[in-house]
């Protein structure tokens, strides 16, 4: 999987390093600077939040470390190794949950291993393990359109998981659930990331998300996209939702609020 | 449930009936003595069907060209829906021929077709392959192009090479297209069998038709037509039963 050419660089999981990322570039020039000059770096069994106003790149540049789409300059390394394409370390979690409503939850959560080529039996028992862990035992025959969205973004989740990668990217996968099912479901992820952890990049638009969910958050600009700062959330771990009563985190919340709102004064 | 189905066909009927019920009464008012009254064609249906051997072998051979030119089509249609729904080259390619042959009246091919392929039963199922399917062919491009681009993703994120991803989801993505694709097609494909038989090689149903209309008996000509609508209604029937399970997960937004 993900054959090509590897250099090794750096120890880190995850490390980008002087990213460009330009978009409708032709001959004559002229394309849009999506993303200028990215330097993070995020650490084994780290959990870092992205956070930044529409336009600055958060979702470009999660794509751009799930391997799916090319970048112009600088370099990103999974433990060293540069990416070329998608990897078996990482797998991916939707906004949309990019579910085939054609097969049901378990042909849905069996999807990366049967593409990765499990055998069948092992196929459904790794499935039939996550579709528990999750909570959706006893749905495993319901077809996408007969689950509510707290449920798809579910199958979301064990279909990633399923693969047991290192790498968890999650691309706004509660942006589009309603305020109480998001709650739950960042409760959910919370648990099970302490059961198990993993290296998680996760892209939101909500503070309360990132700070709640994130061992660092970063911090974007828009029009082009930049880091502006990456911030220590110095909450313990494990999390309940207490935390957010918090000084700390009612702080960090605060702070995060001021930037954005002055990067975006006179856009809206 | 239940309920349901009995008010379908009780709607159905009641359509059924109010039209015979018109079609009576415009016979009866007419001065034309060859338009027969729905009696005289529903007689004249039972003695195609039991006692006209003829009925049968006419059937028989209309439906060779049918039923080779509908899965010719197919075999054609669907791939190059397929390629032109991937790849923007293909589409390109495609485009005006497709353009041609969406638009073209077939009718006045017929005569070209008869010279270059003869009388026999090549030239009607090449007719019959013209008329339907690029029909199929552009409702599969369009079945292609409407597959969401985040399954595709999704797909290349686990590492799925392009053979998987068409197996595992553009052409189940598609399916329902494809299948709209084939009825329309299968209409057509009748369409060209009638047509392509009155025309001009005069066999199977087609002959049967020229024949009854030669002889005036139109209570004949008639129950022809019925029965060719009647085999279509079968096979789209057919069609629809398979279409329902292969593709029980789109989503329905019909009201009412």
């Amino acid at each position: 999987m993900g054959a090509g050419h590897f250099d090794r660089v750096g120890g880190e999981m995850i490390r980008v390093h002087g990213l460009n990322k330009e978009f409708g570039t032709s001959d004559n020039g002229g394309g849009v600077l999506a993303l200028s000059d990215i330097d993070f770096e995020v650490h084994d069994n780290e959990f870092v939040t992205i956070i930044g106003p529409s336009g600055c790149g958060k979702t470009t540049l999660l794509r751009i470390i799930a391997g799916l789409i090319p970048y112009d300059q600088g370099e990103v390394a999974i433990d060293g190794l540069v990416v070329t394409g998608p990897g078996p370390e990482r797998a991916v979690v939707f906004q949309n949950f990019a579910l085939m409503p054609w097969a049901d939850v378990l042909g849905n959560v069996t999807f990366g291993l049967e593409v990765r080529g499990t055998p069948p039996d092992e196929c459904r028992d790794k499935a039939k393990d996550l579709i528990k862990l999750v909570g959706l035992e006893g749905f495993e025959k319901r077809l996408p359109k007969e689950l509510s969205g707290g449920m798809q973004q579910r199958v979301g989740l064990a279909r990633a998981l399923a693969v047991n990668p290192r790498i968890l990217l999650m691309d706004e996968p509660f942006g589009a659930l309603d305020e109480q099912t998001r709650r739950l479901l960042q409760e959910q992820l919370l648990r099970l990331w302490e059961g198990q952890r993993k290296t998680v990049v996760f892209v939101t638009h909500s503070m309360d998300e990132a700070v709640m969910l994130g061992d660092r958050v970063m911090l974007m600009t828009p029009r082009p996209g930049r880091v502006k700062e990456m911030i220590d959330v110095p909450l313990q771990r494990p999390r309940s939702p207490q935390v957010e009563k918090s000084a700390a985190f009612v702080e960090i919340k605060e702070y995060l609020w001021e930037n954005l709102r002055a990067m975006q004064v006179g856009e809206s | 449930m239940k309920k349901r189905i009995v008010l379908d066909w009780g709607l159905r009927l009641a359509v059924f009936i109010a039209a015979v019920a018109l079609w009576e009464l415009f016979v009866s008012t007419s001065q034309n003595f060859l338009l027969p009254r729905f009696t005289d064609v529903a007689n004249g249906l039972f003695r195609l069907l039991f006692s006209e051997a003829r009925f049968w072998e006419a059937l028989y051979i209309s439906n060779q060209a049918l039923i080779l030119g509908f899965a010719i089509s197919v075999v054609i249609g669907i791939p190059l829906g397929l390629l032109a729904g991937r790849f923007h080259w293909m589409d390109r390619l495609l485009n005006p021929y497709v353009g041609v042959l969406l638009t073209m009246p077939v009718a006045p091919m017929i005569p070209i077709v008869i010279i270059a392929l003869g009388l026999g039963l090549a030239a009607r199922v090449f007719i019959v392959v013209l008329f339907a399917f690029v029909f199929i062919t552009v409702n599969t491009r369009a079945g292609v192009r409407g597959v969401e681009a985040s399954l595709i993703e999704m797909a290349k994120s686990f590492g799925a090479s392009e053979g998987q991803i068409w197996r595992r989801i553009v052409i189940p993505g598609a399916m329902p297209a494809i299948f709209a694709g084939m009825r329309i097609g299968l209409g057509r494909s009748i369409t060209g069998m009638v047509m392509v038989e009155l025309l001009l090689v005069a066999s199977g149903l087609g002959r049967l038709l020229l024949e009854f209309s030669g002889r005036m008996q139109s209570d004949l000509v008639f129950a022809t037509v019925l029965a060719v609508i009647i085999e279509a209604l079968a096979l789209l029937a057919g069609m629809q039963a398979l279409e329902k399970r292969i593709t029980r997960w789109a989503p329905d937004i019909s009201i009412g």
